[in-house]
């Protein structure tokens, strides 16, 4: 497989990863989250803080940089889920809009210049670059998607799915609104972290305006065009608004407009995405992979 | 002194812009609880109408009242095609169909025009004046004028007249205004004829006072505008208003005067957060 | 045990200058069916949503097992054995018929954090989900995706899953609205065999036939306040309650 394919590929499985994390947010608890970008940004810059400030290596920084996104999940999710419904999305856009000002005004995360100099993953002394990386970040997705199927098979995973659907009647049955819409914030923030941090890596540079609100845009478009509250739909949704750029370099021009007219007719008319129900795309991986029904 | 007038002027120019695209907003919460993030690219695109038309006719009238005429349509046109036959979902389906319109039209709006940085040389039919030592420029007073007049007339429309009437009977109960024999999709659609007309004239007015127009414009009204409906207590128009005068304010002065780390944009949503940790509905917002 | 299960003390809910609910008092007896009936817009909806933990109470006392509930959130409520039916019904749509029931079951799992992450499709549980549908008649509609169930499946799903939750109280908005002869009288059935169980009942009902059948005791609100309260025959023949009715069809029998 040519380096370029492997690029390619890396690329996808990073962001599926935060894709996922945002499904479970979205499409599992039914929280509009229009700030994820912030959360892989949190992740990407305590990652690469940890590894050029203090020199540890990313195996030691993993369990921080989950725990600091869970920290700021738990932050930040507590007002915003606490206001009204419509304010959530209003909340978690200001979310992102001032993570990305902090991180490009305060001099601790390099400013405008962002941080550059993040060494690659070692695994035993290997550096792990290339096909290498490309099957770590395989392996992540794989334990991602695990926790996402383990999700929706816990009575946590259902109760989120109830809140969903009819917020009033899952409170009738005992299931507190707030504490399971954070649950499900949190797992997904720390997703978001899983990826900004896998994303420092590899890109080695990071700056502030990579997580800005567009890129929050286009992990939403991942995630409603693969199909909402599907297990697959993140990873289908990555995989073609990450190959897409590349199988239409020539028209490159009219790519953000093919994006955003292809979001408005999968919403206005297929709201459940390419693996929502009734969907081929959808009866036909059913017979696949396991986790589709 | 002299300086914190200027300033002040500015900021309420700044203000009274805001003011007039969140009302857009506000009035379309009120009636369809749907938050319209594309409002901001239907003001860009009064912009660009308004240019085209003024580069074609030379008359500042005709560029006005072809802007306003296809904003309205193109407004109606959203709400039709991406917000009615959405409805039935959970309200985060319109929104993200809302997000991906703006983006569709910016995006249209770079293809069309380029994206480049236009200008608007036009000259505001408005006097400057000079009051107590302080010059007033023609445009801020076009500003300061056309959004009071607008302001009256919508206030006049909503209290007074039987399509205001309407109005609020739709933005209550959808159903029960149809009960009572009022078409109520034709009085969701006439709001967003309203409010995209007026964006229209926003556009026009932002485009002659920087001198500016591109396409990207409604990008970062997009947002702030929606920080100002939470604070001002979503579906208050009043509420809007007031918001968006005091962010006008606070941002002129607060980045003139005062040195702060960080950019303005983000001042709106520090103060819609803080507004909303103090009094969860907004300013003027109802339980 | 003369203790009432459910006592309401000068409950008072205003919105803005609107007296939805002024100073109503009642008491519910463990063991028995109290039905809450009044025109439209008596307040017995607002009633149940300050029960239930909904709603705030502007005024007075809501005594559940004589400890007040000031201050509870409906979930916590529901922890208690209160469960509640929804005047327009509120299913999972796009969760099943079974899986709307389990998530009742899940109550005793959302509030431990060691117990939430289990699987909630275990064979146990499933089958005691397949029981609960069985009592209410709807077992062979298990696998049926909720939302394309008619109205009356509905509202039998509604008070399964209430039924899961409300081992003490159970709170029935309307159950009987929009059911046909036979649902009427195979619901009736099953709300006396729930008496049975021990658990106590509230109703809130527009079939004056139905609540006169059913209800040991009857409280009859109108415009927010209690008007009338005893049984159905001290009801049938009290003057105010047949003024508070006049010209409204709610006295027409609705089957």
């Amino acid at each position: 497989m040519s380096s370029y394919v492997i690029t390619i590929g890396t690329v996808i499985v990073i962001y599926a990863i935060a894709a996922c994390g945002l499904n479970v947010i979205i499409g599992y608890a039914g929280q509009v989250s229009l700030g994820h970008a912030a959360f892989v940004g949190i992740g990407a810059y305590t990652a690469a803080l940890l590894s050029t400030k203090v020199g540890s290596s990313f195996w030691i920084s993993l369990p921080i940089v989950l725990a600091i996104s869970a920290i700021f999940g738990l932050l930040l999710g507590l007002p915003s889920l606490r206001v009204r419904e419509d304010f959530l999305a209003i909340t978690t856009i200001g979310i992102n809009f001032i993570v990305e000002a902090i991180f490009n005004y305060v001099p601790f995360f390099g400013g405008a210049l962002g941080i550059g100099g993040i060494p690659p993953i070692a695994l035993f002394g290997a550096k792990l670059k290339g096909f290498a990386f490309f099957y770590l970040c395989i392996f992540f997705l794989l334990i991602v998607l695990a926790a996402c199927w383990w999700f929706t098979r816990s009575w946590a995973g259902l109760a989120c799915f109830a809140l969903r659907e009819e917020e009033s009647a899952a409170s009738s049955m005992g299931i507190s609104p707030v504490r399971f819409k954070l649950l499900a914030f949190v797992v997904g923030t720390c997703m978001a972290g899983l990826s900004g941090a896998l994303n420092a890596h590899y890109i080695t540079f990071i700056s502030a305006t990579d997580f800005s609100f567009p890129f929050s845009i286009l992990l939403l478009c991942m995630v409603v065009i693969g199909g909402m509250g599907t297990l697959w739909g993140p990873v289908l949704g990555a995989l073609i608004l990450g190959a897409l750029p590349e199988i239409f370099r020539p028209i490159v021009d009219y790519r953000i407009l093919f994006y955003t007219v292809m979001l408005l007719l999968m919403i206005r008319f297929q709201p459940g995405g390419l693996l929502g129900e009734n969907m081929m795309v959808r009866r036909v991986l059913a017979k696949i992979l396991p986790g589709v029904r | 002194m002299e300086l914190f007038f200027e300033q002040l002027l500015n900021g309420i120019a700044m203000g009274s812009i805001y003011a007039l695209l969140t009302l857009g907003l506000a009035l379309v919460y009120g009636i369809l609880r749907i938050l319209h993030v594309a409002h901001a690219s239907v003001y860009t695109v009064g912009a660009y109408m308004g240019l085209f038309l003024y580069k074609l006719t030379g008359s500042l009238l005709i560029c006005v009242i072809g802007s306003m005429a296809s904003c309205a349509l193109l407004g109606v046109a959203i709400e039709r095609f991406a917000y009615y036959p959405l409805l039935k979902y959970p309200p985060y389906v319109p929104l993200i169909g809302s997000i991906a319109v703006m983006l569709s039209i910016e995006e249209l709006c770079r293809l069309i025009a380029g994206p480049d940085v236009l200008t608007f040389p036009a000259e505001l039919p408005f006097p400057a004046i000079r009051l107590g030592g302080i010059n007033i420029s023609s445009a801020l007073m076009a500003i300061y004028c056309i959004t009071a007049v607008i302001l009256v007339l919508l206030w006049y429309i909503t209290s007074h007249t039987e399509l205001g009437l309407a109005m609020r009977a739709t933005s209550q109960d959808i159903a029960i205004a149809d009960a009572m024999g009022i078409n109520s999709h034709f009085i969701i659609s006439i709001t967003f004829v309203i409010g995209s007309a007026i964006a229209a004239i926003a556009g026009i007015l932002v485009g002659i006072y920087f001198n500016q127009v591109y396409p990207t414009m409604g990008y970062v009204p997009a947002y702030k505008t929606l920080a100002l409906i939470v604070v001002g207590g979503l579906g208050s128009v009043p509420g809007a208003v007031i918001a968006s005068l005091l962010l006008g304010f606070a941002e002129t002065l607060l980045i003139g005067l005062v040195e702060i780390p960080l950019p303005r944009d983000a001042l709106a949503f520090i103060a819609m957060i803080g507004v909303l940790m103090w009094r969860s509905e907004g300013l003027l917002g109802s339980r | 045990m003369n203790q009432p299960l459910l006592e309401v003390t000068d409950l008072s809910k205003y919105f803005g200058g609107l007296k939805a609910l002024d100073h109503v008092n009642f008491k519910v007896m463990p063991g028995e069916i109290l039905g809450l009936i009044g025109p439209n817009g008596a307040g017995k909806t607002v009633c149940f949503n300050l029960i239930s933990g909904v709603y705030k109470p502007t005024f007075g006392q809501i005594l559940f097992e004589g400890q007040s509930t000031e201050g509870s959130a409906p979930h916590e409520i529901a922890n208690n054995g209160v469960g509640r039916t929804f005047q327009i019904v509120k299913p999972f749509a796009s969760l099943s018929v079974l899986e709307n029931v389990l998530v009742a079951q899940g109550i005793s799992k959302y509030n431990a954090f060691s117990k939430m992450w289990s699987a909630w499709k275990s064979k146990s549980e499933v089958s005691k989900g397949l029981k609960i549908l069985e009592r209410v008649g709807l077992a062979d509609l298990a696998h049926r995706k909720a939302g394309l169930l008619p109205l009356g499946n509905l509202r039998r799903l509604e008070i399964a899953r209430a039924l899961l939750v409300g081992h003490k109280l159970l709170l029935l908005d309307e159950s009987f609205s929009g059911l046909r002869h036979e649902e009427i009288s195979r619901l009736e059935d099953l709300i006396r065999s729930i008496r049975e169980d021990g658990i106590t009942v509230l109703l809130i009902e527009h079939n004056m036939r139905v609540a006169m059948g059913l209800c040991d005791q009857l409280v009859v609100l109108d415009h927010g306040q209690k008007i009338a309260e005893g049984s159905p025959e001290e009801i049938q023949q009290s003057e105010k309650v047949i003024e508070a009715y006049l010209g409204r069809k709610e006295t027409k029998d609705a089957a």
